[in-house]
This record gives structure tokens, sequence and C-alpha cells, in this order.
């Protein structure tokens, strides 16, 4: 029996231990706080996993890339300390690039213009490059405080804009769409296309009003490494994490389920765990803070007992749009490479490093808007003919041969096809679990149009459905890798949604509790490490935490009224 | 010759250059105390009481995941965590380091069923060992009366062999045979030591017991880890095995979670863990030891120490250089013989728990952490053997042990509440059970593992079914097998799928184990000490080998030790070896 724990007390308890939990009891941690994590599952890392699901294979069931690239966390949690290294293989964006995009016609090749008017607009090229500046505006960046009107000047990205490429600025990009601003600066429409429907996996989207700039700062995050890998996957980039917060002493426990956070008058106070917990003393209380990095659904319509919220808060919890971002991720190993259909004129090379990911097919919006219909409107399985089911082979296991080390096995690990989320599903939560075989057959079929030898080389296929998603990883509310959605009724100041002011700021109606989570929080997911930068604003805003000198603030960070302010300009070392 | 790059590449690239230039990246040189190649358990522990120690200690792993054989991983994909290596621990009353490390604030918890293992015959007939020596002997009763006597006087010798000698030995870096001989023959529990020592097992077991069932499950117990049970000089396994056999502990949450824990102490205290990161040589410069290189990143670590964990030819030949090595190194090298047998595992994920009873007579094998199933008699055990160590498995006498994970662990296989608080027709997912029925393999398998893999996993649920008749494909949802050649593959130090990393023959333990110039972790090279299974006290997740070279290389380099030897150790020395 466990002996040593009596009723525990730390400053922060902080429940769920995937990338934003972990991310902010590193934070906090190196601050000098007491923090403890909490994770339901035997392994910390939420979405942030890796499954070596034969020996010597390593899948990826959500994410593959690494989009923290602009990051503040890199370097103010020095992740490279403990053990954090990217893939970079010099040249290889541009090799990527000049293949072209997948369509129905073969590859359509990627002009000067598409790639420069993309450099442009996304700050990569510019007198001097800002694309640190703006992507850092967009994402790690706490939304303004409840009392400032949110407008066209200080809206933190188009003030870098403003400053940085006045040409690019106007008022109409708070209204355009990605599509209506690539329109002006690229050229293409595969490349278009393409571009778009990579925001659109990454929870943003290409037709959705409003949000041009987010939707391209979703596509940006990917090209900013160059499409890249962490060593040993978003896994081993999640270990640097914990590492960190560890080494600064926070305590982290996996099979510790929480049951229940703790409310007395309205304040939260600590958490009750799961009878099964691996911990003999079962309630361990927050002088500061609790912190939740679980599901926004969850969080306030389990966790929290109803005998603390109305039916207003409820219904605004439930009304959450879980749309974009639920897919179908399957994983095929094939006993030889995968081989180009002859249309498309590209043979994988020797080094099978370079077979690319990418959409297909990228013909035209078109595609993209009877996709979205199906899965968005109707809410069902896929009606597409196979020829025109739009998916992304994400490829990246090609390209990092310590994932797949076995002798004549070929990864394409993994590929996403997007379905609704389960509660939504016409056909049921479980349809896609339930008739797992047809759908993964489709699977074979859709992407057979591109690799003529799916089905004849193929060793094994597994996958995960939407509904398998959320029932292996709780916080996947929806099967939803990216959180929810990032339309503008549910972005930044927005975000989780509209209900009341100060959910945006990670704050909630209950003193001592805020938000975390993909779903909850600004700027939603993609393992960015920017929930907990900008929560730590929040959290100096209440006096709970004072971070050293290696903290620095969001440039267009506003402080709000009545709060300390965690304003503070970088220091250079 | 430089390849011609376009416009376009040749655009992206100059915008790129400043940009990754960027982003912070762990140097390509850096420099430690001491560097240990592997994170399994052994690498682990010498890391986390070095570190504690103040050592710059840097843990180079190859996988994506440290911890070796102390993995739980969603094999059984999606949704079902196994424990596909390592599923209990059997030294645990004598591991330093669950005493050392305050673990439970990891929220490390350990299990200990007190019906630990069962032995289910044709018939349905049953015989359970417990860690509780009455309700054993009320098992051995059912069919010897005489049995159960010679059981109940045995244990008191056969405990003190285990708790005196065996146990705090495990811990104690071995002595050369002439002195251990000498020194055991101080007392009566070393005498009695040495005489069963010289004793093959089944001899063993034959001359002190009658009854076949307790035969059979008490040969199943001391060589199911690969002892050949005619051979002789290694009868003490039979004391050892057996008594650790019953006594097994399993933890909540996966053997995995164990290697984290261990892992928390190593960067708590300042260590480093790298991983997906392969050592590619071992560096030497003026004869001593100087780092380590990860080829694959052109990436160097330096330090005057390095500790190794892998298997002999991987150390010495692969990233040291034979050049490097003495004629009786080198022979030890090519001399040093893998396991008898391996492992082929098949994993079920089933929708009931298995349940024994009817037809078996003993209502305690539901909730025995083991239950040993398909052999009729111990005559038909000992030919299994005797296929396996031909390189073949014949169906009619095939047979191994079963575990349900998932009845000691709710976390593994954990199902989802509904969500029907919010949405009515939201039901939740089932927590089903995820079940291991393990069988000695060979390596290469006559037929070969491609036919045989399929053919045995039906054989095996056949038998299953029939002592467990609720386990029929009905119930099953999930299966997956692991073959010799799987272990090989997760992990390539387990050479031939060599669980042991070294066969246990007189030639190959204690003082010979890797052999004796390197069996206390010191080797005959500058720098360079061993802390791998292949060397002593051997294999099966015993927490030893990392601690005995902990323990070396702190005095070494003068570092003071912040931790102490058991009392039990204590006691072993201060009798043995005074």
């Amino acid at each position: 029996m466990n002996k040593a724990l009596k009723e525990e007390t730390y400053d922060f308890v902080i429940v769920g231990g995937g990338p934003n939990g972990v991310g902010t009891a590193a934070y906090l941690a190196k601050s000098g706080e007491n923090v403890i994590v909490l994770e339901e599952r035997p392994e910390c890392g939420g979405g942030a996993e890796n499954t070596e699901v034969v020996p010597g294979v390593l899948i990826d069931p959500h994410t593959t890339y690494f989009y923290a690239g602009g990051a503040p966390g890199l370097e103010q949690l020095e992740l490279w300390k403990y053990g954090f290294r990217l893939n970079i293989r010099p040249g290889y964006l541009g090799k990527l690039l000049s293949i072209g995009m997948h369509t129905t016609e073969g590859m359509s090749p990627v002009s000067l213009r598409d790639v420069e008017g993309l450099f442009k607009i996304t700050g990569m090229t510019g007198t001097p490059p800002f694309v640190f500046e703006l992507v850092r505006s967009i994402y790690y960046t706490p939304p303004h405080p409840p009392e400032v009107e949110v407008t066209v000047e200080n809206t933190p990205f188009m003030q870098v804009y403003k400053k940085h490429a006045p040409d690019v600025w106007t008022p109409e990009l708070l209204k355009m769409t990605l599509f209506d601003l690539m329109d002006e600066y690229c050229d293409t429409e595969p490349f278009k296309v393409e571009v778009g429907s990579v925001a659109w996996y990454d929870g943003a989207a290409p037709h959705h009003e409003g949000v041009a700039v987010p939707s391209l700062g979703a596509a940006l995050l990917l090209f900013l490494t160059q499409v890249n890998t962490p060593i040993g996957g978003m896994h081993d980039y999640f270990h640097a994490i914990f590492r960190c917060a560890i080494a600064h002493h926070a305590t982290i426990r996996t099979t510790c389920p929480v049951e229940e956070i703790i409310i007395r008058n309205g304040r939260a106070v600590g958490v009750r765990l799961r009878d099964n917990a691996t911990c003999s003393e079962k309630t361990i209380w927050a002088n500061k803070a609790v912190i939740s990095n679980v599901d926004i659904q969850q969080t306030f319509l389990k966790l929290i007992g109803p005998q603390h919220t109305d039916q207003a808060l409820r219904q605004g919890i439930k009304d959450i749009s879980l749309k974009g971002g639920s897919l179908y991720v399957s994983h095929f190993l094939l006993n030889e490479p995968p081989r180009y259909r002859p249309k498309f004129k590209l043979k994988v090379p020797e080094d099978i490093d370079r077979v690319m990911g990418g959409f297909y097919p990228c013909d035209s919006r078109e595609i993209f808007y009877e996709h979205v219909a199906d899965v968005d409107g109707r809410k069902g399985f896929p009606t597409m003919p196979p020829e025109r089911a739009l998916w992304v082979n994400v490829g990246a296991k090609n390209r990092v041969p310590q994932t797949c080390r076995p002798p004549n096995r070929w990864l394409i690990s993994p590929c996403y096809y997007s379905f609704p989320a389960p509660e939504y599903q016409l056909e049921g939560p479980d349809a896609s679990a339930r008739e797992k075989a047809k759908w993964d057959a489709w699977m074979r079929q859709i992407y057979g149009q591109v690799f003529e030898n799916i089905e004849s080389a193929l060793v094994a296929q597994w996958s995960n459905t939407p509904w398998e998603s959320e029932h292996r990883n709780a916080g996947l509310v929806g099967g939803n890798w990216m959180g929810t959605g990032l339309p503008r009724e549910q972005w930044a100041e927005k975000r989780p949604i509209d209900l009341l002011p100060e959910l945006s700021r990670y704050r909630t109606p209950i003193d001592g509790l805020y938000l975390a989570h993909q779903t909850s929080a600004h700027p939603g997911g993609l393992a960015l490490l920017a929930i907990p930068y900008n929560l730590m604003h929040i959290l100096i805003e209440d006096g709970l935490v004072e971070p050293g000198d290696w903290w620095y603030s969001a440039p267009q960070y506003i402080p709000q009224r009545g709060k300390v302010s965690a304003a503070k300009e970088r220091v250079k070392v | 010759m430089a390849e011609r790059k376009t416009t376009l590449e040749r655009l992206i690239d100059t915008v790129y250059e400043p940009i990754l230039a960027q982003i912070p990246s762990l140097p390509e040189r850096t420099d430690w105390d001491v560097v240990i190649i592997g994170g399994g358990v052994n690498g682990l522990t010498a890391a986390a009481y070095l570190a504690k120690a103040g050592v710059k200690v840097c843990v180079v792993e190859r996988r994506n995941e440290i911890g070796g054989g102390f993995t739980t991983d969603e094999i059984l994909f999606p949704g079902y965590y196994s424990n596909e290596h390592v599923l209990y621990l059997l030294m645990n009353d004598y591991m330093p380091a669950l005493k050392d490390f305050g673990f439970d604030r990891h929220g490390l918890v350990f299990v200990k069923p007190k019906a630990q293992t069962g032995m289910i015959f044709g018939d349905g007939k049953s015989i359970l060992l417990t860690h509780t020596l009455e309700d054993s002997r009320d098992s051995i009763s059912k069919y010897s009366f005489k049995d159960a006597r010679t059981y109940g006087k045995l244990m008191w010798k056969w405990e003190a062999m285990v708790d005196e000698i065996l146990g705090p030995a495990t811990y104690v870096p071995p002595t050369p045979a002439m002195e251990l001989v000498t020194a055991l023959g101080k007392t009566e529990a070393g005498r009695d030591m040495l005489d069963i020592t010289e004793k093959p097992p089944l001899d063993v077991i034959n001359e002190l017991f009658e009854s076949d069932q307790l035969r059979a499950i008490m040969l199943y117990l001391s060589c199911m880890w690969g002892l050949d049970p005619r051979e002789g000089g290694i009868g003490f396994f039979v004391p050892l095995l057996m008594l650790r056999g019953i006594n097994k502990h399993y933890c909540v949450g996966g053997s995995h979670k164990f290697a984290g824990a261990l892992a928390r102490e190593i960067v708590e205290n300042g260590g480093q863990i790298v991983d997906m990161a392969m050592v590619t040589k071992i560096i030497m410069e003026d004869g001593h030891v100087a780092g380590v290189e990860i080829g694959e990143e052109g990436r160097v670590l330096r330090s005057k120490v390095v500790i190794s964990s892998l298997d002999p030819h991987s150390t010495f030949v692969e990233l040291l250089g034979k050049q490097y090595l003495s004629n009786s190194l080198k022979r030890a090298v090519e001399g040093w013989k893998y396991d008898k047998w391996s492992f082929y595992t098949l994993h079920v994920v089933s929708k009931e728990l298995p349940q024994y009873v009817p037809p078996c007579d003993d209502r305690w094998l539901n909730d025995a952490f083991m239950n040993i199933v398909g052999f009729n008699t111990s005559d038909e055990l000992l030919a299994h053997w005797e296929n396996v160590m031909a390189g073949k498995i014949d169906d009619k006498v095939v047979g191994g042990h079963i575990c349900c994970e998932s009845y000691l662990d709710p976390h593994l296989a954990r199902g989802t509440p509904s969500k029907s608080y919010y949405l009515p027709f939201y039901e939740g997912f089932p927590a089903n059970y995820i079940s291991q029925f393990q069988i000695h393999a060979p390596y290469e398998i006559e037929g070969g593992w491609e036919k045989r893999g399929k053919e045995l996993e039906e054989v095996l649920l056949e038998k299953w079914a029939r002592v467990a008749p609720n386990m029929k494909r009905e119930n099953i949802v999930m299966t997956k097998f692991e073959t010799p050649l799987d272990i090989e593959t997760r992990f390539p130090n387990m050479r031939r799928g060599a669980f042991k990393v070294g066969d246990y023959t007189p030639t190959q333990l204690g003082y010979f184990r890797f052999n004796n110039e390197t069996s206390s972790s010191k080797t005959p090279i500058d720098g360079l000490y061993l802390c791998g299974a292949c060397n002593y006290p051997g294999g099966m997740a015993l927490g030893a080998n990392g601690y005995i070279a902990a323990n070396k290389v702190a005095e070494d380099m003068g570092v003071k030790k912040w931790w102490k030897p058991t009392p039990g150790m204590e006691r072993y020395i201060k009798t043995y070896l005074k």
C-alpha cells in the first residue's frame, strides 16, 4: 500500500497530462511553484503520442508534424536541454514544393508566384522578415481583456501587418476568407486548395468568413519548420516538456483520473480522484488554483457537479461546435515502396526519405466544398466518389528511418480523411467503428487513386476512427485532434464560446479555476505550447506566479484593468 | 556533384536559412561525467543512483521510449494497453531501489495477489500455489498429504536460502567460485545451497516430491525462464525461482510506470535522457573511454565513463571494436550463448473475464495472477521443452502461462463512461479485458514463424477454451501474437529473442557472467562498465545490474554514496564475505 501519501496540497493542481497541462506545469515549476499534474491514462502526452504498434514500426495516431516553431517556450523552457531535437533536412521544403500538387490530372507545378505570394503574406520574406512576429501575434498572445473592444487597430496580427507589411494590411483582412486572400496573392488553384486544405486539417478553414489570417496561420505553422517532425516523433517533443517540468520539481502522476473538481463557496480548492486512481488518498488540495487540461465539456458538465452550474452555462458548453478536425486515421504498412500511378510521373526515389505528404485531389476548391458539405453539412459517411475524395497523406514516416526499422517495410502514416464528430454522425456515434472494415477499405481505395500498390503491397493496416480516438484519449472530444474548430465565433476573444467574458482569458466564473485545454482555450490545438504561455500572462495578472528573468510577455498583450500587469520585455541572453 | 536547383528551390532555401537558425537546438557536442548506453531498467537504475549523487549523467536510448523491457504499449491498437514484455517483478522484496527512492510520490503501486500461480491439467484438475504457505499446502494435499508435509518443512530451508543468500547476493558483486564455496560452507543455509546447486532441477524436484501435479508446477516455475531441467550446477534456481515465482508483484498502470519513476529521479537530479538516439560508437582516446557517438545525428556525448547495458556483441564488437579487446574478452564474446528459448505471446482482448469454473476445480483460479494451461503431466511439459530446445513446437504438447492483465489493472482497458448526462443517445464504450497467453518458443522454429505464428494462435485459443469455456471466438474482440523475432526487432540487444541476453548455465553465471573480467561491472577497458542482463546477476528485471554498476562507478570516481546496502545485504556481506 502506498504509504507516503496523506492528503496532499500543492500550489497548482493540473487536471490532465497532455502537452498543455504539462507545458503549464513546466512554466509554473520553472517559476518556483509547487505543481502536480494528474493524468488518467498510463502514459502522458495526450495527442502527442506515438505507438510502436508492431515492433520497429512507430505510428502517429494523431500529431505528426511539429507546429511549435514559433513558441517562446522553446527558448524560455530551454527544451533543447531536455533532449528535444528537430529533424531538419536542409533543402527539404524546396524539393517538396517543387514536386508540385497532386491533382486528378497528375502533378500540378507550383509557380514562383504561388510561393512568393505565400511568403509575402506570411512574413517569411520582408524587410526584414516578420514571420515569427506574425505567428506569435496570432497564437502566442492572450486574447484582449473583456473591457477592451477589439478593433482593426488593436487586433494583434493586424498590428504586425500594419508595421511590417503595410501593403498587405487592409481592414478587409478581418472579413476575408483564406481563399479570398490567396486569390489576391497566389497563383495556381491546386496550390491554393493544398494550402487551404492544410488549414482545414489544422482546425481552421479556407472558406470560413473573417478568419483569413488565423487560417493562413494554421497552414503557416506547418511550413514554419519546413514540414518537419521531431526526432522520436511528437511524443519525444512532449518528453522534453515533461522532463523540463520534472527537472523543476513538478510532480506528474499517471493512472490518476480525476473524478471531481472540488468547489467551496465559488472557489476551486482541489480535486478528488477516481476510486481506482493509483494513489491512496484521493483528495488533492490546491492552494492557488486548479487548472483544467481536460476538454471543456468534461470540465463543466462532469467534473464540476451540476450543483455549481446553471442551464445557461451547460447549454452554451454543449453548443460548442466540434466541426473540423475529426479524422478517420489509417496507417499502411507496405512490403515495397509506395508506387505512384503513371499519370503523376513521379518515382519514389531510392532515398525514400523524400516521398512527400500532400492532399489529393487539389484540382479545385469545388472538390473541397463538396467534401466539407459531406462532413460538416450532411454529417454522415462519405458520399463522394472515391476519385474526388479529398484526403491527405502525411507521409512523414517515409522520411524518418527510425520510425520504420524492419527491412522491406514502408510505412505511410498517418493518412487522414475527415469524418464528422461521433456525436454528430448521422449513422450513430460509433458507426465509424462498427463499420470499420468497410471504411478501412474505403481508405485503401482513395489512397489507391495516387498509389497503385496500396492493396497489393499491403502487410497491415491500422486505423483509429473518430469514435475510437475519442475513447482511447478522452481529451480528444469528438475525436477532434484540434480541439474544436476556429470559425470566428470560436476564435480568440470568442473562444471557447461567446458566453461569458472571462472564458476567453482562461478564467471561469469559479475562482481559482482556469482553462488550459485545446477545446477551451485560445488558440486551440496542434501542440503549440501556446496555451501554457498565454495562460501564464493571466496567472501573473491574478498574482499567482512570478516567473524569473527568462520570461517575457507577448508584445501585443494588453493587461486587464485592476490586475497585475504581466507585461515584460524580452531580455536577450 | 551538387544537384541543380530550380529558382523555386533556391528561393525557399534562402528564406529558410535565417528562420531555422532561430529554433534553439541541442548542441552537437555535450560533456558529461557518465554516459549510459541503453535506457532499460538497468541503465535507468544506474543513472538514477548516480544522478542523485550529483554525477552528471546522460542516458542514451535507441527507442522513442525509455524502459526497455518495461514497456506498456497499445499493441492491441486502438484502445488497449499491454505489458508486452515485463509483466511483473520477482524481486520487490529485495530490490534496494524500492527502498532507496521514494517512489510512492510518483504514484507507484504494486499489487501482489495471494493466488499466484495455478496449473490446470487436462481434466480441469488444478494445483494452485499462493504466497501463503498453508493455502499452498491445502492445494497440494488434494494430491498428496506427504508432499504437503514435505513442502511445509522444506520452505523453512528454502526461504532461508533465498532470504539470507540468494536474494541479497543478487545486489552484491559476485564472488569467485572457490571463495564462494568456502564462504557458503560456514552456515547451514549455505551448505544446503551447495548441495542443491549440484543437482539438476529435475532431480531436486523428483527427489523431494511424489505427486506429478506438484512436480509439474515446481518444474514450470523453476525452469520457465530458460533452464534445462536436466542440467547440473544450477539447482539453486529451484528454490529461488519457485519462491520468487509465488511472490510476483504487478505494477499498477503497467511496468512502464516503474521505468517512468526511475526516469523522474534521473531528470529531477539534473540528469538527461536522449530518446530515439542510437549509439553507433564508443569513442576511445589514448586508451581510455572518451564518450559515445550517435551516428545518425552526427552527435557526440563526451565522458570519461561509459556504462553499457547492451549485449556483449553490441558493446564490444559493434560499438567499441575488436582492436580494444584482450584475447580472453574476444573469446568470451565469440563464445557467448544466448538463451535456450524465447517467447511466443498471444495477446487477447475479450468481452468477458476468463472463467475457469466449471470445468476446473478451484474458484481461486479465476483470481490467480497466472494459470499454466496445456500440460496434462510433467512429462508433457518436459517434452515441450525438449521440442523447443530442438527448434520446434508440437501442437499436442504445447502449453504456457496465462495472465489476465486487466483483472489486476483497470487502467489498461479503461472503456469510457457514457456521455448521456448531456447527450442522451451517447452510450459509453465497454472496458473489455486484456490477457496474454505466453509460451516458450524457439527463435528459429520448424515450419517458420510466418506459418506457425498463426497456427499457434488457434491451438492456444482452443486449449484455453477447454479450461475456460467462455474464451471462445464470439467473446474475443481482438488478438495479436508476437514471436521471438518480434522480441529481437523491438529490443535488438535481446539477440535471438534472448530476454536474459545470455543463457543460464554454470559457465555463464555468477562470477563468470559476462566473464571473470567484467562480472563486477568494471571491464578491462579504462572507463567502460557493464550493467546489462548479460552481466551479473542476469536478466529478468531484477533492478540489480544497474545498482551494482552505480556502486562501482561511484567508488571508482570517489563519489559519496547517498545510499546504504539493505539490512539483508549487510547481513549477507557480514556472514559470507568478511
